[in-house]
């Protein structure tokens, strides 16, 4: 307990000691990394050789308030890819800040850097709503200044607005859903959530789970995702998208578990937001041409996965059927775990294509393979890991949500139709997320180098290479041992549900089943290559160009564009795309030049800009005129409100 | 014991079957063809050469053979190939087999799309998208199978204490089933009408495209995980019609690779009295093999409780 203090405090110096030292900039950078990477090296010990959970800390605050925080098993399941992926990225971002002149810039990004690190700690230990909405405010503000590193951009400018207006009335809506928890009880505390009646619980849940929704980038309030991580450095990007948004999963969990809702609808809703962030992710992703975009996209994606998992362990819960419960819990921990692997090891190697390409435009690179050979294989894996394949980790959170729903197709009717419909889009994901990630590897990896910023690339440095390498190892070994992990994430749903001896055994026998599969399959592989390497031996191998079906003249310019690659699936599902095209094709019998363009917009922006921002900015217009400049009249205002204070009182 | 010989003899066997289908066509076509045995000559010969490699390539133009082929014969394994065990078996490992199936897909497509053909993007583009939507035909058969028989394992489904089969419980949704996996298995396999092996057009094609520079045993094993797949799915379609008799022991084989023989025979029957759809008619030829189990599986609520 006292090491994980310690931990936090070593965080927090290694924000405050670049800022001391801006004006030795690779010394600044290195610090920073360093006591990021020994805080959070000392923090992961401590939580996972505690052994009495949970335990508090708590001191007052304004000689009025108590901040408490309890750590308990559950918050420690979401602090260990805290622990684990930030010192990651600070390393990553000694090599990716690149340029001296902007020394200023980059310690005030590690001072909110480590300061989002301490808040995000801090969040699952929240145990009363001061706490909680002091750490989440915290993790809000420090992240809008990450996002803000690029300022003198007007795209990043608008983005982080964009993401600032979506946290901020998240935020207030979970302050209202606490509102209505405190009216009830009368104090802070978490403790009396559990006694409220039965309708309110509903709508307190409704109200936070909007602002946890927000925050996790559930459709439909998640395009603030795919315009904040373009706009923020990929490491940064990567810290929001594996680690941050999962706090708002984890606010939704915590609570359900506090507000124990007996409720069947409560977890019909999340799978159903769950399903459609998860399809509608995958696709929008899909439909984007921008690397960071589609990765933005693709985390709404795996949030979706995430929620299915939360949402059907929530009907396993109403419905008391501990195998539902256990599996879909796990996997759902599991793939908050997952998720934080994969996703910061793709964004990482986007951004080590950008740093060397200069664009992030997948139609416009290509056969960086060749010219960045460890991005290009910790990405590949990636990419497979995140397409949920075996005998790597994404498969294995997926298998347990799989198994969960199939188990679930057992009960009556509406569950038997949900969970049908669950493992429906748990397929539908996973087929198009290979879709989505062979277009990547395919395009920007694979074939020849469409333009000259994509030839003049090269390797990058080792501290931007050996995070990539550490974080695929990662996807591997827990595809290969998924027991301990299954049995770990397991672990921490014991402070919150009752264990079934007989489903933890059935649990460990899925994972010792899961092993064997992976393995065998990676046996074959291996053994296959060897033969493979056998017929070859002694053989005649020669290279050649492409076979161009008896065209000789091609140009890396007629490969196949990601556009045209998912053109024919993105408009199977036009409904939900909003796809616009424009095209001049072949006409007449001297043709002019073709042109073809596209666009997809979201649905849910569209809508929300249309229904809801164009109607305020409208109204909100009308009353410009309270807006003059005249100090005066301000001044005016400002008596009035007093005086009507004041009457208000008196009456 | 028993199921590691039979998943020999699988192995073994696997590349003989398509010889049926070239027959069934020739015979459709008046013709004599190729004799019985024209895969393993083709194998040995493409073992036997060398390789071209195109100069835009990198390793992943090499994996994409092995993790396809890998995947086949890791399908074999568990299924029940004319025994009444498999080599191994777990609750679940439906769902495992076709994510490696998938895997298999990914790593073919990104073999192809490392090529910088365009034709062979086309192709890949084309295999993407099929491949989803056969995975959700197939995903909505293993729901029905689950209602129908409370397991998620090959060796459950057709060698359990309850086995899926036309003359087994609820067998009347069987027929269904079985139309649905037969236009699965021509999807799976590149199959007319979906995809025409015999093409001589590029632009047409589907799988054939994707591997067009893949050459020697690189090829060869290419087309021995499509041996392998293909057998998988006629076996499966077979075990539908004619289960396993656990009185006859080791005589099952014979009636298992007859019925199997048979299922070859349709699709040749089918290569040869179809044109192939358009590609744009494709979707909906999979989207029907959904819709017909998705009807089967809504049929489930009504007397499966």
């Amino acid at each position: 307990m006292h090491l994980l203090l310690l931990s936090l405090l070593i965080i927090a110096a290694g924000g405050i000691v670049p800022v001391l030292l801006l004006r030795f900039f690779p010394l600044a950078k290195c610090s920073a990394a360093i006591l990021t990477t020994l805080g959070c090296l000392i923090g992961l010990y401590s939580i996972l050789t505690a052994t009495h959970f949970p335990f508090s800390i708590s001191w007052e605050w304004l000689h009025c308030c108590a901040l408490t925080f309890t750590f308990d098993s559950l918050s420690r399941i979401f602090l260990v890819p805290i622990f684990l992926i930030s010192p990651l990225a600070a390393w990553y971002g000694v090599g990716y800040f690149s340029q001296p002149e902007k020394s200023l810039r980059v310690a005030v990004n590690y001072f909110f850097f480590a300061l989002l690190i301490v808040a995000m700690v801090l969040l699952p230990a929240a145990d009363n709503m001061l706490s909680f909405a002091l750490t989440w405010e915290t993790i809000s503000l420090a992240s809008y200044f990450l996002v803000m590193y690029d300022y003198h951009k007007e795209s990043t400018r608008n983005a982080g607005y964009l993401y600032f207006l979506f946290t901020q009335s998240g935020a207030l809506f979970i302050f209202a859903a606490f509102g209505v928890i405190f009216s009830f009880t009368g104090n802070l505390d978490f403790a009396g959530t559990a006694t409220l009646p039965e309708g309110v619980k509903l709508v307190v849940f409704s109200l936070a789970f909007v602002g946890f929704a927000s925050k996790a980038g559930v459709f439909p309030l998640h395009f603030w995702l795919p315009h904040a991580h373009p706009a923020a450095p990929s490491h940064i990007s990567a810290i929001m998208s594996g680690v941050m948004i999962k706090m708002g999963i984890y606010g939704i969990l915590r609570l359900y578990f506090l507000l124990a809702p007996s409720s069947l609808a409560i977890g019909q809703a999340v799978l159903v937001f769950g399903m459609l962030s998860g399809v509608l992710g995958i696709l929008y992703a899909l439909s984007k041409n921008d690397l960071k975009r589609l990765l933005a996209y693709c985390s709404v994606e795996n949030i979706g996965i995430i929620l299915i998992g939360v949402g059907m362990g929530m009907i396993g819960i109403a419905l008391a059927d501990p195998v539902v419960t256990i599996f879909a819990m796990t996997g759902a921990l599991l793939h908050v775990l997952n998720h934080a692997l994969f996703k910061p090891l793709l964004f990482l190697g986007a951004g080590a294509v950008l740093q060397q390409c200069g664009n992030g435009r997948i139609d416009q690179l290509g056969g960086l393979m060749k010219r960045m050979p460890t991005t290009g294989k910790t990405f590949l894996l990636g990419s497979a890991a995140i397409s949920g394949l075996p005998p790597l980790n994404g498969f294995i959170s997926e298998f347990l949500i799989y198994f969960a729903a199939f188990h679930a197709l057992g009960h009556s009717h509406t569950i038997f139709i949900l969970a049908m419909l669950a493992i429906l889009s748990l397929v539908v994901i996973g087929g198009l997320a290979s879709f989505c990630f062979t277009k990547v590897v395919g395009m920007v990896f694979l074939g020849e180098a469409r333009t000259p910023e994509a030839t003049a690339a090269g390797p990058v440095s080792l501290p931007m290479t050996i995070p990539m390498t550490i974080l695929a190892g990662c996807c591997l070994l827990i595809g290969i041992f998924p027991t301990t992990c299954i049995n770990f994430v397991h672990l921490g749903l014991a402070d919150y549900l009752f264990f079934d001896a007989s489903v933890t055994a059935q649990l460990t026998s899925v994972g010792n089943n899961l092993a064997i599969g992976c393995r065998l399959f990676l046996l074959l592989l291996a053994l296959l290559l060897c033969i493979r390497r056998l017929f070859y031996h002694n053989k005649t191998v020669t290279q050649g160009p492409t076979w161009g079906c008896g065209f000789t003249g091609g140009t890396p310019r007629i490969q196949y564009t990601g556009t045209s690659y998912v053109r024919t699936v993105v408009s199977i599902f036009r409904p939900f795309v909003l796809l616009k095209e424009s095209k001049i094709r072949l006409q007449a019998i001297f043709p002019s030049r073709t042109t073809y363009c596209n666009h997809v917009s979201d649905i849910a922006e569209e809508v929300s800009n249309r229904g809801l921002a164009l109607p305020l900015l409208w109204v909100l217009g009308k009353l410009r005129w309270i807006q003059h400049g005249n100090i005066q009249l301000y001044i005016g205002y400002i008596l009035l409100t007093i005086l009507a204070v004041l009457l208000t009182l008196l009456i | 014991m028993e199921s590691l010989l039979c998943f020999g003899l699988a192995l073994l066997t696997a590349p003989l079957f398509p010889g049926f289908i070239l027959k069934v066509k020739a015979f459709f076509a008046g013709r004599k063809g190729p004799p019985l045995l024209i895969k393993y000559y083709t194998l040995g010969k493409l073992f036997r050469k060398g390789s071209v490699y195109s100069t835009t390539t990198t390793f992943v133009f090499k994996l994409g053979p092995v993790v396809t082929c890998a995947g086949a014969i890791l399908l074999l394994l568990f299924f029940p190939l004319g025994s009444r065990s498999t080599v191994i078996a777990f609750q679940g490992d439906v769902i495992l087999l076709f994510y490696i199936l998938a895997a298999g897909r990914f790593f073919t497509i990104a073999a192809a799309l490392d090529t910088g053909s365009p034709f062979e993007g086309m192709g890949a583009a084309r295999e993407a998208l099929f491949g989803t939507l056969a995975e959700a035909a197939i995903f909505i058969i293993l729901i029905l199978f689950y209602r129908m028989n409370g397991s998620l394992s090959f060796a459950e489904f057709f060698a359990g204490v309850q086995p899926i089969s036309l003359t087994g419980a609820a067998g009347a949704l069987v027929p269904l089933v079985i139309a649905a996996l037969f236009m699965v298995l021509l999807t799976e396999n590149s199959r007319v009408p979906v995809d025409d092996p015999a093409t001589h057009l590029e632009l047409t094609m589907i799988h054939e495209v994707m591997v067009l520079d893949h050459s020697g045993p690189d090829l060869a094993l290419i087309h021995l995980g499509s041996y392998y797949k293909l057998l998988f799915f006629a076996s499966w379609i077979a075990l539908l019609i004619c289960p396993l008799d656990p009185a006859r022991g080791l005589f099952n084989l014979p009636f298992f690779y007859g019925t199997v023989a048979l299922v070859y025979v349709a699709i040749g029957v089918v290569e040869s009295i179809m044109a192939r759809l358009r590609m744009n008619l494709v979707p909906q030829f999979i989207l029907t093999s959904c819709t017909l189990m998705f009807f089967a599986a809504i049929l489930t609520m009504g007397y499966l409780q």
